[in-house]
């Protein structure tokens, strides 16, 4: 991650300076004067020269200004007083990339307040993420070359505090965007589990349930899509038990809140096999746990005062002489009997196991899941919103306020009986699949058959948002970390214990 | 079908009656009742032979309202079309109820024009329904609800008509029901359409041999208002164009004048009942064929409103033709709120299925209304997203847009919905997107099979909520 670091706002001798700069006749903005006058009025000449106005999502780049500077970048945050928490994050976000040739450089964000100071660095950090791991000839010229980043505060200390959390929060989203990055031939559901028993060291308590433990649970539907595949399946059970400070939580203690993932480290679609075109895209089909992930490794980092577990189940779906065929009937853990009409249709088997699983151990308070499920939501929706589902308008109108604020869009989709009857089987409980049309709904009803007794329960579709084809402000192209700060905002804005 | 109001009915050999749960059945059916374990349990039915009668018991639940009574009828006549004249006894039912109860009844009789003729015996022959009713104020209710099932009749067999009789001409040719109900048809046929700049309209209509027509339908009410416009897509056959579709289904092709179909049966519907709210409709009716003059993938269109359109496939036909004849009515018809239309994507049903249409539009009152009226009439809708990642998705390298995104497995409802909001400004405007919902696979107990005539009954409905009280509006 960059290093970040907060100072007083003063201007910096060398290196690149960033300025933040409202829209408005003449423009304004911390150290723009300063910095103007030091270079001989150079700056505001560029400013005028190439019309920059301060429009929010605008910049401006002088190279070589005077007064020792490589470079003076001038970033519109739009009309006085209107930035938000999420435009500051937006203006940090797009900072990163006009600094690639610069090795350190100092944001000047003294006439904002300390907490839009911070989210100015969140967008930063996020956006200068890459997945590096596997690229072994790059030359070092070629590489964004920016390590370290000073923001300029009025009041450095306060703003260093709200970073604190925030933090937590981009190295939660770097965890999950690595996992999701990851090929499947090294991320495989045992090592997917082993990098979760490593969260360990953040104080979250993390269980690993294997084949053996899954079978004699009776986790029929789990199993039966991770048969066909030599990489074992795993369900992993990490608790943060943030109440109590780390220690096991009272009996009397008021129950968590849950999360669940859907973590297929590679689905080919087993027996009914997907198109060769696009399938190396199906290493993301574990986005849903990775998510899960990545929430439970912020929660602890920032040791949110809440009670929450987060469960995934890890499988990978392949065809092989002992995979699962279209028309094998297999016994969930629930008891309900499926017919699986179409072994593509995976998650939503791995997801009934774990999801009854969840209620009956820990009988939470609420039951989030994530999801690649669909094609059909990307049809509905594409690469703008999730896919929400839910039985709790509440709970729904929650999530859906948070995700204005974090940028993590979701909209609500509807559940209703007429798409339920699509699920009839002639000769077991259900089926799998209720055909192409309205698919991200009936999968979401085929779920909510695994939930027991109206549990308030939200579903997310994220098939369209896990992975971005184009960079944008707070997210480099490649694995998104979708779901990652949209619940980590939830559990902040409405299930701590302040 | 026709429908006769009378204290008895003589000749019918069949009656249904309506039974709340627990609700007392007549003595002479209660065995018969308790055998079949029937005790008024909504969507169930119990028959009984009685007196040289059948009678057909029909569970209302707990507490029967507007739309159990809807269901209610709807199930009397899928158990009995097989008779020729059956009778419903709404006796005890307040006038709304028992005209709840006869609206289900016709609307769910509906069979398409063409099994009308056939000799085929499991053919429906029901041909006379008789409500039994007293209470004051029924011949009023059943007036307005008579003419929501006639506008809903002339939607119906509009779409089920196949393509060689329905062409542009052949929709207008069957609108002489509006015009004896007092409605104003003016039509611009090709010249005019030409001369008016409807360039969009035009284009998709130049490869047919049946030329292209905008249709305006106005009802003048009783108000001193703007009127309310409905403009509905009318491709009486669409082939693709040069995009041409699979022949796999083709033939359903023919149901995509269902938007134009429900925006006339609307304009039958407020006329009969003579809403006192200044309505108009806009249809835009071209067959989108393939033939020596077609539009075809790259050319670039000048629409109505000035608007440069480049084509990337010219099986997004819906969105060009209601592109000019929204502009067009907001210019022309200065109106207080336009709803459109369209059986306009595969997306929506994809996203939806076959249960709801999908609802977008630029004013969240109206949305909230029209959504509301959907509810109450049983015409769900669900609320899809404007947001301006579809609009980006159309940028255009040489025009002012795109018909369409490039590339497949888009989320083509919402961008085609973004592209529709480029023609009405600041018009409070709701975009229905009505593909999956204009007709039904197979019938069941609340439904016909085929033609559905969406629209009507959610549109007459609005407009009797929303705009037919000046102070609301």
């Amino acid at each position: 991650m960059l290093d970040i670091g907060f100072a007083k706002s003063a201007l910096p001798k060398s290196g690149a300076l960033v300025l933040l700069l409202e829209e408005g006749e003449p423009l304004a903005g911390n150290l723009l004067s300063a910095v103007d006058e030091a270079t001989g009025g150079a700056v505001l000449r560029a400013l005028t020269a190439a019309e920059f106005k301060g429009r929010a999502g605008s910049n401006c780049v002088i190279l070589a200004p005077g007064a020792g500077l490589s470079r003076v970048i001038a970033i519109g945050i739009g009309k006085p007083d209107s930035l938000t928490q999420r435009g500051a994050e937006e203006a940090g976000g797009n900072v990163v990339p006009l600094l690639a040739r610069e090795t350190h450089a100092a944001i000047a964000a003294g006439g904002v307040s300390a907490e839009l100071a911070a989210a100015v660095a969140m967008g930063a950090a996020l956006r200068a993420y890459r997945f590096d791991r596997y690229r072994t000839k790059e030359k070092a010229e070629d590489k964004p070359r920016l390590s370290k980043l000073a923001i300029l505060a009025a009041q450095p200390v306060k703003a260093r505090e709200a970073w604190a959390p925030l933090k937590a929060t981009v190295e939660g989203v770097f965890l999950s965007r690595d996992l999701v990055s990851e090929p499947a031939n090294i991320l495989t559901p045992a090592e997917m589990a082993d990098r979760c028993v490593a969260l360990e060291k953040l104080g979250l308590k993390v269980e690993v349930l294997g084949p053996k433990e899954m079978t004699k649970l009776g986790f029929g539907a789990l199993m039966g899509v991770a048969m066909g595949s030599a990489n074992e399946p795993r369900m992993v059970v990490m608790h943060w038990n943030g109440v109590s400070g780390g220690k096991k939580p009272a009996k009397s203690a008021a129950p968590p809140i849950a999360f669940i993932g859907k973590g297929v480290t590679f689905d080919t679609g087993g027996i009914s096999i997907k198109p060769a075109a696009g399938m190396e895209d199906m290493k993301w089909d574990m986005a849903g746990a990775g998510a899960v992930v990545g929430l439970m490794a912020t929660l602890a980092g920032r040791k949110a005062k809440v009670d929450a577990v987060g469960l995934v189940g890890l499988v990978e779906n392949m065809p092989s002489g002992t995979a699962q065929r279209p028309g094998d009937v297999v016994t969930s853990y629930s008891g309900q009997t499926i017919e699986v009409l179409n072994t593509d249709a995976e998650g939503r088997l791995v997801l009934a196991d774990v999801i009854h699983y969840c209620q009956e151990q820990f009988n939470p308070r609420f039951m989030i899941d994530l999801a690649t499920l669909t094609g059909a939501i990307i049809v509905a929706l594409g690469q703008e919103y999730a896919g929400l589902f839910s039985n709790d308008d509440a709970l729904a109108a929650q999530i859906a306020s948070v995700a204005e604020e974090t940028g993590e869009k979701t909209w609500r989709m509807p559940l209703a009986d007429a798409y339920d009857r699509g699920l009839k089987s002639d000769i077991a409980d259900m089926k799998n699949i209720a055909g192409r049309y309205g698919g991200a709904i009936t999968a979401a009803q085929f779920i909510q058959r695994f939930v027991q007794g109206g549990k308030p329960w939200v579903h997310l579709d994220i098939a369209g948002m896990a992975w971005s084809s184009k960079d944008t402000a707070t997210t480099p192209k490649g694995a998104t970390a979708f779901g990652v700060r949209l619940l980590d905002r939830l559990v902040s804005a409405h299930y701590e214990n302040s | 079908m026709k429908l006769r109001i009378g204290s008895s009915a003589p000749s019918a050999v069949a009656v249904a009656l309506p039974v709340p749960l627990g609700g007392a059945v007549p003595h002479a059916a209660a065995p018969a009742a308790k055998v079949a374990h029937f005790n008024g349990q909504a969507g169930t039915c119990c028959e009984v032979r009685t007196g040289g009668r059948l009678l057909l018991l029909i569970g209302v639940g707990p507490s029967p309202h507007d739309a159990t009574y809807r269901a209610a009828g709807a199930m009397a006549v899928a158990r009995l079309s097989h008779l020729k004249r059956i009778a419903l006894d709404a006796t005890g039912l307040f006038a709304p109820q028992a005209a709840a109860f006869a609206l289900g009844a016709m609307l769910r009789g509906w069979t398409p024009p063409q099994n009308r003729r056939t000799a085929d015996p499991d053919a429906p022959k029901l041909t006379h329904v008789d409500l039994i009713s007293e209470i004051p104020g029924i011949e009023a209710a059943w007036g307005d609800a008579e003419a929501v099932w006639r506008g809903s009749e002339l939607a119906r067999d509009l779409v089920a008509l196949p393509a060689d009789v329905i062409t542009p001409d052949g929709f207008i040719e069957r609108l002489e029901p509006l015009r004896k109900a007092g409605v104003s048809i003016t039509v611009l046929k090709r010249r005019d359409v030409q001369r008016e700049g409807l360039g969009a309209l035009l284009a998709v209509g130049q490869g047919s041999a049946h030329r292209p027509r905008l249709v305006l339908l106005q009802w003048e009410g009783a108000m001193e208002a703007k009127p309310v416009v409905f403009v509905g897509k009318g491709i009486t056959f669409d082939t693709g164009g040069i995009c041409i579709k699979p022949a796999d289904k083709m033939w359903e092709m023919r149901a995509d004048m269902a938007g134009a179909a429900a925006c006339a049966g609307t304009m039958l519907s407020l006329a009969l009942r003579r809403s006192p709210a200044p309505a108009c409709a806009v249809l835009a009716l071209a067959e989108n064929a393939i033939g020596a003059e077609s539009y075809r993938p790259g050319d670039v269109l000048t629409s109505f409103s000035g608007k440069t359109i480049e084509i990337i496939d010219t099986d997004a036909e819906g969105r060009l033709v209601l592109a000019d004849a929204l502009a067009w009515a907001v210019k022309r018809l200065r109106p207080a709120a336009v709803i459109d239309l369209a059986t306009l994507t595969g997306s929506i049903v994809v996203a939806l299925g076959h249960e709801m249409a999908g609802l977008f539009g630029n004013d969240p009152a109206l949305a909230a209304h029209v959504a509301a009226a959907g509810e109450a009439v049983g015409e769900w809708v669900w609320r899809m997203p404007m947001a301006a990642g579809y609009r980006a998705a159309l940028a255009s390298d040489i025009a002012d847009l795109m018909n369409c995104a490039k590339g497949r497995g888009q989320p083509d409802a919402c961008q085609a919905a973004a592209f529709l909001s480029e023609f009405v400004g600041e018009t409070p405007w709701v975009h229905l997107d009505i593909a999956g919902v204009e007709s039904r696979e197979a019938a069941d107990d609340a439904h016909a099979a085929g033609a559905t005539g969406f629209g009507v009954r959610l549109l007459d409905r609005l407009v009797a909520a929303r705009f037919e009280d000046l102070h609301r509006a």
